[in-house]
């Protein structure tokens, strides 16, 4: 299929530059629904993702102008090749944008995203791990399994553009979702749900996991309202990737983003602080955007361009030190290409997890929202707590319902970050933010 | 007109699935494939930059057989008859059989179901699609010194699916568009945004906003620049149908997939034939609304679309099913049971979901508020089945005050509450109708077009 479409590109008329990404992807997936089978499936599939870049007069002025626009081919779809590339150069030639390149041959950095243990066996490893989760919910009492689902992944990516770049990855995932009831005397349930997806075997803690979720779901039966008013809050576990954001959608990556700053969608400037105005007056802000985080969700040797990967400094101490960009980007504000933002890496602070909540009145501790997801454009968030803890000294009270919000931006000011670090797929640093104060709507 | 055709990948396989579903109810007391083909267009035009390109595209079939206990699948992504043949010989060996009840394949049907459009997306180039976007984005980007960008957009997706088991041989072909106008607009400080969205099935008559919408698009996105945060408190509240819409979505709709019975997630199970809301309240599902984003005609489970009551004067009286939820729980089948994919499995979900209209004209509504809120514009929203909470997130909140509107605006408001509360503290339903599309996942995956909506409601709730 690829030689075809490479004669196919040869042959046609307006193909001024191309890039080719040949993709297979193998996922073994198993259903539990309490604790009996629900489904067991496979899936397979295979595509080339064609990108075509054509050069031409401006509609409007005539200015040489660059278009582009991709075209999937898929099995059985070889005899097609000239035609989707015809439908590619035609799509291109329709959108005039400022000329742009693309990166030639480089030598790509070894990254770990392929973890051989769920390449050899997948659907073994999916039937054990199911195993482990039925012992660690048997050690958890007044617990019940409501629902599970195992999904290993393999993706493998070949790439190629017409500037002489060329590229292999491999890459896997393990997705485990989480159910749990926790049950009280008098009949009264409630659950906590959990995603974990992780590039290894080895970075998920099925029974440390189940044991956690336990306890929510336990808490969760004897929580109450949190108050109202303005309290310092701390941010833990799954609350802490929802409020940085995930791989596709981290109001930091977007706000840093040449492609934003072309756009005009950002106001930060290189030396200029992040928080939107307000004073720093917590642990200074340091952020990498890191693509050769081992492991990490958003790894990967190079970008969709070619561009290879790095770890970059984005922020420090809460000043914008880079705009991170692709290829395009890159020639269109004047900065080098730095490829994909990859993951978030934030710098640990100095206070120990332990220590956030020592001194303060009422504080909440949130660890799971129902929602969230901060505007990238102007930052503000609201989030339902889905299950926190209010602690006022040595008391804790689980709460729920109600919501906290503020504005990301300019409460990062004030934040302070935890020494302690965690991992949480595309995610590194601080295991805990204090947030000095934000909003909470409750009783 | 209708848009009949169905893909030649799928024409070529449809008449040859009963074999293969035969083939493989020789071992297995149910089979069935799902074959289907999706390509689409994506459209946009800003201040910076233009790009017309093809959107994800998929072409793939899932072999699915009942083993007498749980359902068994192999999915390939490919129309090829040999690929399709060698899932499905392979599913069969695959088989781990135990004696059970099997689902019932339903009435034997054989036809190809099409969805209407007035424009043809067919008929219409990807240039006269960009030329669209052009004039719009010329018609907003001068309206007003503070726009920064303008950013158009439109996208079609075209979806053929063929079905078939043991009685049903099923086609459909669908177009789902989505347009929107997007204005972002700066103080010199900050940056808001604010947008107008069009979606549904149907044709490029979608596409299409007047003058006055997009004069008022500008005006109340300058306005949000001054915008600012609601006092945490309970309110008198006013929703537009999309906030309304959002709420019977995660309010109501997702508790009641009965899937979540099957697992002990749904507080839903307990109440069935009991009073959940206000008598005003009247719940739907319905796939058949024509023109809506989440239609189609047939589910991914071979079910023919048909509306589902879910809340009857505020009484809970039927929840979604797929086929797995309805031969677990032994109820009827709804036409529900949806795949983000080829290569997902099916679970029951939502299609067009919605508030039924009442009687009360909206200024009326909106006149009989002393003091409260008026919220406008969903951004986002969560199910809690199993706790009913609920959040929903409106992007624009207007002060109310002896029944007119003032003007001041808040935005982001977060509204949260526990769903039996806020359904009885419904104290008027509009009699208008509106539905917005979009994209439901199952928790934080398995993504599915919907749509949902209803009239403007009056009601109480927390607001932060």
């Amino acid at each position: 299929m690829r030689d075809r479409l490479l004669r196919a590109l040869e042959r046609a008329c307006g193909v001024d530059d191309w890039r080719l990404r040949h993709v297979t992807l193998s996922s073994t997936q198993y259903y539990l629904a309490r604790r009996e089978p629900e489904n067991r499936r496979s899936a397979r599939s295979e595509r080339l993702e064609l990108e075509v870049y054509n050069d031409h007069p401006a509609a409007a002025g005539g200015a040489m102008s660059r278009g582009s626009a991709s075209v999937t081919l898929l099995p059985g779809e070889e005899a097609a090749a000239d035609e989707r590339v015809g439908q590619a150069v035609f799509m291109a030639s329709l959108a005039d944008n400022p000329p742009f390149g693309l990166p030639g041959p480089a030598v790509y950095p070894q990254v770990l995203t392929a973890d051989r243990m769920l390449e050899i066996d997948p659907a073994g490893v999916a039937r054990e791990l199911a195993e482990q989760l039925a012992a660690a919910v048997d050690r958890e009492p007044g617990v019940s399994l409501a629902s599970a689902e195992f999904f290993v992944d393999r993706e493998e990516v070949t790439f190629e553009n017409s500037r002489g770049a060329h590229g292999q990855a491999a890459f896997t995932s393990l997705l485990v979702d989480l159910v749990l009831l926790a049950r009280d005397d008098e009949g009264h349930e409630t659950e906590s749900h959990v995603e974990v997806r992780r590039r290894a075997l080895e970075e998920v803690d099925l029974p440390g996991l189940v044991h956690r979720q336990a306890q929510f779901a336990r808490d969760g039966l004897r929580a109450g309202e949190p108050g109202t008013g303005r309290f310092p809050v701390l941010i833990t576990d799954d609350a802490l990737r929802q409020v940085f954001g995930t791989e596709t959608f981290s109001p930091l990556a977007l706000r840093s983003g040449a492609r934003f700053k072309f756009q005009g969608l950002t106001p930060w400037e290189i030396g200029a602080s992040v928080y939107d105005g307000a004073e720093p007056t917590g642990d200074p802000l340091t952020v990498y955007a890191n693509a050769v985080l081992p492991w990490g969700l958003a790894s990967a040797p190079f970008d969709d361009d070619g561009v290879p990967a790095t770890r970059l400094l984005i922020i420090e101490h809460g000043v914008l030190r880079h705009f991170w960009a692709p290829q395009r980007y890159a020639e269109y504000l004047k900065l080098p290409p730095t490829g994909a933002f990859g993951n978030l890496e934030v710098l640990p602070g100095s206070m120990a997890v332990a220590d956030m909540w020592q001194g303060l009145g009422p504080l909440y501790h949130i660890v799971a929202f129902s929602s969230m997801m901060p505007d990238p454009v102007t930052g503000n968030f609201v989030g339902e707590i889905r299950l926190g803890y209010e602690r006022r000294g040595n008391e804790l009270r689980p709460v729920k319902g109600g919501s906290v919000s503020g504005n990301l931006f300019t409460d990062l000011a004030a934040a302070r970050f935890s020494r302690e670090t965690v991992m949480l797929g595309d995610y590194l640093g601080p295991q805990a933010v204090r947030f000095r104060e934000l909003t909470v709507s409750g009783k | 007109m209708s848009i009949r055709v169905l893909p030649p990948e799928l024409e070529a396989i449809r008449g040859r699935l009963p074999e293969l579903v035969a083939g493989l109810e020789a071992r297995a007391p149910y089979a069935a494939i799902l074959a289907t083909s999706t390509s689409a267009l994506q459209v946009s035009v800003n201040n910076r930059e233009q790009q017309v390109s093809e959107g994800p595209r998929s072409q793939g079939a899932v072999v699915t057989a009942w083993n007498g206990a749980y359902l068994q699948e192999r999915a390939v992504g490919s129309l090829a008859l040999d690929a399709l043949a060698t899932a499905t010989h392979t599913l069969a060996q695959e088989l781990e059989l135990q004696p059970g009840p099997a689902p019932e394949p339903g009435a034997p049907r054989d036809e190809h179901l099409a969805m209407p459009a007035q424009v043809d997306p067919a008929s219409r180039t990807a240039r006269d699609k960009l030329d669209l976007c052009r004039r719009y984005h010329q018609a907003v980007r001068g309206l007003d010194p503070h726009i920064v960008n303008a950013a158009i957009s439109y996208s079609e997706v075209a979806e053929a699916k063929v079905f078939a088991n043991r009685t049903r041989l099923l086609s459909q072909t669908v177009y789902r568009i989505r347009f929107q106008v997007a204005l972002f607009v700066s103080d010199g400080q900050k940056v808001q945004r604010d947008w107008l969205s069009r979606d549904g099935t149907g044709g490029l008559e979608i596409a299409q906003a007047s003058d006055e919408e997009l004069h008022a698009l500008a005006e109340e996105a300058v306005a949000l620049l001054r915008a600012g945060r609601i006092e945490p408190g309970f309110y008198d509240l006013v929703f537009d149908p999309s906030v309304s819409g959002v709420m019977a979505h995660e309010a109501f709709g997702h508790g009641v997939e009965t899937d979540m019975f099957v697992k002990g997630r749904a507080k839903a199970a307990e109440y069935l034939g009991k009073r959940v809301g206000s008598p005003l309240v009247n719940l739907l599902d319905d796939p058949t609304v024509p023109g809506a984003y989440g239609s189609y005609r047939f589910d991914d489970e071979g079910q023919i679309a048909a509306p589902t009551t879910i809340l009857r004067e505020g009484v809970f009286v039927q929840g979604l099913t797929d086929l797995f939820s309805a031969l677990k729980l032994g109820i009827p089948r709804t036409a529900n049971g949806r795949r983000q994919g080829y290569d997902r499995k099916a679970y029951a979900r939502m299609s067009n979901t919605f508030f039924a209209p009442g009687t009360t004209p909206v200024d009326e509504l909106i006149g009989s508020v002393e003091r409260g809120v008026y919220l406008r514009k969903t951004s986002s929203g969560m199910e809690d089945p199993k706790g009913w909470g609920v959040q929903v997130e409106a992007h624009i909140g207007e002060e109310i005050v002896n029944g007119r509107r003032t003007g001041r605006l808040f935005s982001p408001v977060g509204i949260t509450g526990y769903v039996p509360d806020i359904l009885a503290s419904v104290s008027a339903v509009g009699n208008d109708l509106a539905l917005d599309g979009g994209t439901c996942g199952k928790g934080w995956k398995e993504w599915v077009p919907v749509a949902s909506g209803g009239p403007h409601l009056r009601l109480k709730a927390r607001l932060g």
